[in-house]
């Protein structure tokens, strides 16, 4: 058992292993592109070369930040819509047994078929594009909200309640941070989803954008393009998820430690888990 | 100062159906300790539920200072068994004990002095930035408590709120709150399976056999302050023990128990 190397030696180690095998990959692909001379699958160089001159930071403005503006107004819409209506439909029963059937018919709906009708109602602009991300990623958002508010210990409402606490602050307080970690499960999925279609949409009927532009580069056999807006969309959605779950790991940061998870990151001083119930004779029926 | 009248609590929508809690009575004198004695599932946590006024019962009445308790009072504060479950994770300690005070009106440094000098009197001054996962399970029942106590409450009612810590741990805080009550003089309706518990800390024992009802009830007058020790020892303790024991264990379930073996008799 190699128990006796330290922590940090052992990061590295990680970090090292994790970069190895995208370094390799594209090492092959740089030599395996370079003799092949393939039309469809350009050399490294060439590729990198155009990727410099198009993305720093010639089309930044013209195609990356229109398709980053629209999938954020859309995933933000997402959140906001999700997790309102989640708590909603999460709290009272009589509006989650109104609401199932049309929430699983439109769950059900692939969002690109309402591509054309998007278009017919907000035209060719941003509003259908936000229009058909909303309708995607909600979902996850909303059905994890859910069950996440459904979730809640009771036990905490109670004490609450009979603190007096008001109804309002019992969500703002206790429902919403207790369904968090579900929230942001959703959100993390809604995310994926949400780059998907701001591709998908940026591909019918746009004049601009990352998806745009990679079905442009295609029609006009501008092959090296086309992969760096590959590519970048890669690295985006790569990079966009590294921000997420960095923000998730400050937010959640009470759920990892109440589990007893939270590692050597956590706060000095911990002191040792909660005490295990004592053996009783047997448990007190909780008649509630 | 709390009058039980007939209290009678049946779950589910037939108010007909078998009770939880059933023509119990009782009346708590300000500034007393009642311990309320029953085994499991003989309906003590209901019975507590509706004392509270979180649930309502289906006949009978509660009422508090002689008005009827229609929703949690405003001068009671609920200590629950599971501490896990009744501290907010996401919260600091001192948040978790100002939580409820912004809601009586009591905010900016009266809050700060409430909830400080409350972690004080449990003798968790300057743990107030700790998580409450990052307590031992006694700590985070001292922060329950805590939280009752910055809230000021006339009466609290506590449900088995040591049953989940171990035998050390629970005596002091059983000390502990008797200790506070003294100080902040609270009327105070522990609930309890333990026998030894009851008997400690209380001035008067109900014992609640199913349905909840009031089976017998013991003044107990053992002198105060009352010792871990001394106070057990002392032969009065002994009898209330025995009699509540058999008032307890009475209902015949084991009066077919065999006599202990002469090994045994010590």
């Amino acid at each position: 058992m190699s128990t006796e190397r330290s922590p940090a030696l052992r990061r590295a180690g990680l970090v090292a292993l994790e970069l190895c095998v995208p370094v390799l990959l594209l090492v092959g692909y740089g030599l395996w592109s370079h003799r092949a001379l393939d039309f469809y699958f350009p050399p490294l160089g060439e590729i990198a070369e155009v990727f410099g001159r198009l993305w720093l930071f010639d089309r930044v403005p013209g195609d990356l930040l229109p398709s980053l503006v629209r999938m954020l107004a859309g995933y933000a819409l997402s959140v906001v819509l999700g997790v309102g209506a989640g708590l909603l439909l999460g709290l009272s029963r009589l509006l989650r047994t109104a609401a199932e059937p049309v929430v699983e018919f439109l769950r059900a709906l692939p969002a690109p078929a309402l591509i054309p009708f998007a278009l017919l109602l907000f035209g060719a602009g941003d509003g259908a594009k936000v229009f058909v991300i909303v309708l995607g990623a909600v979902w996850p958002i909303l059905l994890n909200t859910i069950d996440g508010v459904r979730g809640v210990d009771a036990q905490q409402l109670d004490m609450a309640r009979a603190y007096r606490v008001p109804f309002a602050a019992r969500v703002l307080h206790i429902v919403l941070p207790a369904a968090s970690p579900r929230i942001f499960a959703g959100m993390r999925t809604s995310l994926a989803i949400a780059i998907i279609l701001m591709v998908v949409s940026e591909m019918v009927a746009s004049s601009n954008g990352l998806g745009y532009f990679v079905l442009e580069s295609q029609r006009s056999f501008a092959i090296p393009e086309m992969w760096t807006g590959i590519i970048l969309l890669g690295v985006l959605g790569y990079a966009l998820n590294w921000v997420f779950l960095r923000v998730e790991r400050r937010a959640l940061f009470w759920h990892r430690g109440a589990r007893g998870r939270l590692g050597t990151a956590g706060p000095p001083g911990r002191r040792g888990r909660a005490a295990r119930p004592r053996s009783a004779p047997s448990p007190e029926v909780t008649d509630a | 100062m709390l009058d039980v009248l007939g209290l009678r609590k049946v779950h589910g929508p037939d108010p007909d159906g078998p009770p939880a809690v059933a023509d119990l009575d009782f009346s708590v004198a300000a500034g007393e300790f009642v311990a309320i004695l029953g085994s499991s599932g003989c309906g003590k946590t209901t019975m507590l539920r509706c004392l509270s006024g979180l649930v309502p019962p289906t006949a009978g009445e509660v009422l508090l200072h002689g008005a009827p308790v229609t929703g949690p009072p405003k001068d009671m504060a609920f200590v629950f068994q599971d501490y896990s479950r009744s501290l907010l994770p996401w919260m600091t300690v001192r948040r978790n004990v100002a939580f409820p005070l912004r809601y009586q009106g009591v905010t900016g440094p009266a809050a700060r002095t409430a909830t400080e000098e409350a972690l004080a009197a449990v003798g968790l001054a300057g743990r107030g930035d700790r998580f409450p996962w990052q307590l031992s399970g006694g700590m985070q029942q001292r922060v329950a408590i805590a939280r009752a106590l910055a809230y000021r409450p006339k009466l609290l009612l506590m449900d088995e709120p040591f049953a989940s810590v171990d035998a050390q741990t629970r005596a002091g805080l059983e000390d502990l709150l008797l200790e506070v009550r003294e100080r902040y003089d609270i009327t105070v309706v522990f609930v309890t399976h333990d026998i030894d518990e009851a008997v400690y800390l209380a001035d008067r024992v109900l014992v609640l056999r199913p349905p909840a009802h009031v089976s017998l009830a013991v003044d107990v007058d053992l002198p105060r302050p009352r010792h871990q020790v001394d106070t057990k020892r002392l032969p009065e303790f002994g009898r209330l023990r025995a009699e509540l024991f058999a008032a307890l264990d009475g209902g015949g379930r084991d009066a077919a128990a065999p006599a202990p073996s002469p090994a045994d008799a010590g």
